[in-house]
C-alpha cells in the first residue's frame, strides 16, 4: 500500500497521498492522469483496470481494493 | 489467424507528407482545458508537430503526387504493375473506389485490377497481404499498395483526444515476387463486437450526414465534438492495445521460433509516444528497438504509420543492407496484427512533401 500510495502520488503530481484523499479534489485527475494509472496499476501490479473502473474508484483507497479484487481472480 | 508467403518482398518505399505543418502549442488554443494539464499531454503523448492537409485536399491528390515522383524518378514503371490497392478510411467519394480515381487521373493501363480496401491503423498488414496474395497470379509482376488518409478532415480542432494527434499522409509501397526464398509470416485477429471503439458516426447510410450530424456537442473534459467526427475512446484503445497486442507478437515468434532478441526492429503503428513506450516495456523490448518518434514530428496518419516510421528512421540503412523485422499494427475494427520479415535491399525509401 505504501508503495502504491507513492505511485499515486506521482502520477497527480503532489508530494504525498493518503488513503481517504478522494481522487476527484486533485487538479491532475483528468483523462490523462486515468490513463497513466492505468498503465502503472499494470505494469506494477498486472492487473488491467478499463478507465471506467479507475473512475468509479471514488478514494484512493477504493482504487487499490479494486485492484487487490481483480488480483484475486 | 496465420498467413505464411514464399518468395514475396517488398521493393520499395515512398511517403507523402503534406508540407503544411500545425504546432500543438497553437492546437492549445482551441481547448477548453488548463494550459498547464495541454503541456503535460505534449510531454507525455509526445504531441508537438503534426502534417494537415490545406482545405480540399484528397487521398487521391497524395496518392497521384506519390505516383507520379515514382514515375518521373525512374523507380517504377507506368506500366510495371498490375495491381493498385488503395487502403484508406477516407476516400474521395462513396463511389467509385478511389483506386479508379488514381488510375484514372494517371491514364494507367486498363489490364489492371484496383481495389480499395476500408482499413485505417492495421491497414498496412492488410494491404500487404492482399497484395502477397495477388502475387500468386501469374499475371500479376507487380502489386502497388497505397496508404493514404486525411482524417485531419474529419477531426474537430476543439478534440483535444483527437486533433492534436491526427496527422495526413500516403505512402506506396511496390510488393514483387523474390528470386530468394524468403519467407513471410503474419498473424491477424480481429474482433468486430468492439468495432465502436473508433469510428465516424455520422456519414455512412446508416446516419447521412445533416446539419444536425454537424453541430459540436460537448462530449465531456472540455472538449467538443460533432456526429460527423472521429470519435475514439483513447482509454479502450489503450486497454486493448496492452491486452492484444504483446500477446499476438509472442505468438508469432514462438509459432516459427524465432526469439524476440534476434529482431532487428518493430516497426510498430504510430499511436502515441506513450502507448509505443507501454508496448515496449510490456514486450520487455529495449524502446530503441521500437522507433516511436512520428507523432512528434509528423502526426498518426493511420495505416501510414508503418511505411513512414521505415522510411523517416531506417531510409538509408534499409536501401543497403537487410534486416530482420517485426510489422505491428493495430486499430479500427478492431484489428491487430503482426507480420515477421527480411526487410531492406530496397530499391527507393524516401519521404517527399505535398505540394
Amino acid at each position: 500500500m505504501d508503495e502504491f500510495l507513492k505511485k499515486m502520488a506521482a502520477v497527480l503530481e503532489v508530494e504525498a497521498v493518503q488513503e481517504t484523499d478522494v481522487l476527484k479534489s486533485f487538479a491532475a485527475w483528468d483523462s490523462l492522469s486515468v490513463l497513466s494509472t492505468i498503465a502503472m496499476i499494470d505494469s506494477s501490479y498486472g492487473v488491467n483496470l478499463h478507465a471506467s473502473e479507475v473512475q468509479a474508484a471514488t478514494t484512493i483507497g477504493c482504487l487499490w481494493r479494486t485492484i487487490e479484487a481483480k488480483k484475486r481472480v | 489467424m496465420k498467413f505464411t508467403f514464399h518468395h514475396k518482398r517488398i521493393a520499395g518505399i515512398l511517403t507523402i507528407v503534406p508540407a503544411n505543418e500545425r504546432l500543438f502549442v497553437d492546437d492549445m488554443k482551441n481547448f477548453n482545458f488548463p494550459e498547464a494539464r495541454s503541456l503535460k499531454l505534449k510531454q507525455v503523448m509526445g504531441f508537438d508537430k503534426h502534417r494537415v492537409v490545406a482545405p480540399g485536399v484528397c487521398v487521391s491528390d497524395l496518392a497521384v503526387a506519390g505516383l507520379e515522383h515514382l514515375f518521373k524518378n525512374g523507380l517504377l514503371e507506368r506500366d510495371g504493375f498490375d495491381a493498385l490497392i488503395l487502403v484508406t478510411q477516407t476516400p474521395d467519394h462513396l463511389m467509385p473506389p478511389t483506386s479508379n480515381i488514381i488510375q484514372g487521373r494517371l491514364k494507367l493501363k486498363h489490364d489492371m485490377l484496383c481495389l480499395d480496401i476500408n482499413q485505417g491503423c492495421a491497414g498496412f498488414i492488410v494491404g500487404l497481404i492482399q497484395a502477397f496474395m495477388l502475387l500468386k497470379q501469374e499475371n500479376v509482376r507487380r502489386v502497388v499498395l497505397i496508404n493514404a488518409d486525411v482524417l485531419s478532415r474529419k477531426t474537430s480542432p476543439q478534440d483535444r483526444n483527437s486533433f492534436p494527434l491526427v496527422g495526413d499522409a500516403a505512402s506506396i509501397t511496390v510488393v514483387e515476387r523474390d528470386a530468394e526464398d524468403s519467407v513471410i509470416h503474419a498473424s491477424l485477429k480481429m474482433d468486430g463486437t468492439r468495432n465502436e471503439a473508433l469510428m465516424i458516426p455520422a456519414g455512412g447510410l446508416r446516419l447521412p450526414s445533416s446539419p444536425e450530424t454537424a453541430v459540436l456537442e460537448d462530449v465531456g473534459d472540455g472538449n467538443l465534438r460533432a456526429k460527423d467526427h472521429l470519435r475514439m475512446d483513447g482509454s479502450a484503445v489503450f486497454n486493448f492495445v496492452q491486452m492484444e497486442v504483446p500477446e499476438l507478437i509472442q505468438d508469432l515468434l514462438a509459432g516459427v521460433g524465432v526469439p524476440l532478441e534476434k529482431v532487428d526492429y518493430i516497426l510498430s503503428h504510430q499511436a502515441n509516444r506513450f502507448m509505443l513506450e507501454k508496448l515496449a516495456d510490456k514486450l520487455k523490448l529495449p524502446r530503441e528497438k521500437m522507433p516511436h518518434n512520428i507523432v512528434e514530428h509528423f502526426g498518426n496518419s493511420s495505416g501510414v504509420t508503418v511505411p513512414m516510421v521505415i522510411a523517416f528512421n531506417l531510409a538509408e540503412h534499409l536501401r543497403r543492407n537487410r534486416s530482420q523485422v517485426v510489422l505491428a499494427n493495430y486499430g479500427v475494427g478492431l484489428t491487430w496484427s503482426a507480420m515477421l520479415m527480411e526487410l531492406g535491399n530496397l530499391n527507393f525509401c524516401e519521404m517527399i512533401e505535398y505540394p
